[in-house]
């Protein structure tokens, strides 16, 4: 697969092969299973101590709603342009992402990349192991999918740079 | 008579500069974390990064600090990256 900026404010991702379509599918699917106590701890992290109880009930009652909004509407924008994604001949799928939606393509595989590690409660030295996986344990192909989404990530945030420079 | 001066309580803590403090998870990809810094603080991107390798090394950096509002504010926008953030009170 290659991302690249594409002409008309555009990021292309071409040359898709089957597998990686099939895991950016599955971004959105991952995002909208949130009912794991542990996984919403980590994306509604607290934002001061407890003993700040009045700010820490405002923050429940006002701001987790608005941060809550702004990932599903993240996951949804993302799943519009995937149900876009062309593919099928040999030279592999190919898929236009407004460069306006690179945000939410950023925050959705952030999300995707969050759920997964904390499900599967990797370590920091496990997430920044470069190792060949040993097994092809369940945890070993997650950590590839893991890192794979933080490719497509790092490739979106080299675009969008390179394009808050023209401007 | 010697006079009492009060100071109302919210006034006082209202004076009292506040740090926002990004912490260390070992998802958020480093040029994730520059970019977000860039973005929320509209840091040059040398400042961000250094920023991030202080978070990265030491597990936390102050990225900011001042009044209390404002720090609420940055706290919600870096939440919204899904960056670990909180605030606390300067010493």
């Amino acid at each position: 697969m290659l991302i690249h900026r594409s002409k008309k404010d555009l990021i292309e991702f071409a040359e898709v092969e089957p597998i990686e379509a099939e895991l950016l599918r599955q971004v959105s699917t991952l995002c909208n299973l949130t009912e794991d106590p542990k996984v919403e701890e980590r994306l509604f992290s607290p934002p001061t101590d407890s003993s700040e109880v009045q700010f820490l009930d405002d923050w429940e009652e006002y701001i987790k709603p608005e941060l809550r909004h702004l990932f599903v509407s993240a996951r949804k924008l993302v799943e519009d342009d995937l149900a876009k994604l062309q593919g099928g001949n040999e030279k592999g799928g190919r898929l236009f992402v407004p460069l306006a939606h690179g945000d939410a393509w950023l925050n959705t595989l952030n999300q995707a990349r969050l759920i997964l590690a904390t499900r599967y409660d990797f370590s920091e030295v496990e997430l920044s192991s470069s190792d060949l996986p040993k097994s092809f344990s369940r945890r070993e192909l997650v950590l590839l999918q893991i890192n794979f989404y933080a490719a497509i990530q790092e490739r979106i945030i080299d675009v969008l740079e390179v394009s808050s420079g023209e401007n | 008579m010697a006079e009492t001066i009060v100071q109302p309580i919210i006034e006082t803590e209202l004076e009292i500069p506040w740090n926002v403090v990004v912490h260390n998870d070992p998802v958020n990809l480093m040029s994730y974390v520059t970019m977000v810094l860039q973005r929320v603080f509209d840091y040059s991107k040398q400042k961000a990064q250094e920023h991030m390798l202080e978070v990265h090394h030491e597990g936390r950096s102050i990225v900011w600090t001042g009044p209390r509002e404002k720090a609420e504010f940055y706290v919600q926008q870096l939440h919204s990256y899904l960056l670990l953030a909180t605030l606390e009170k300067a010493n």
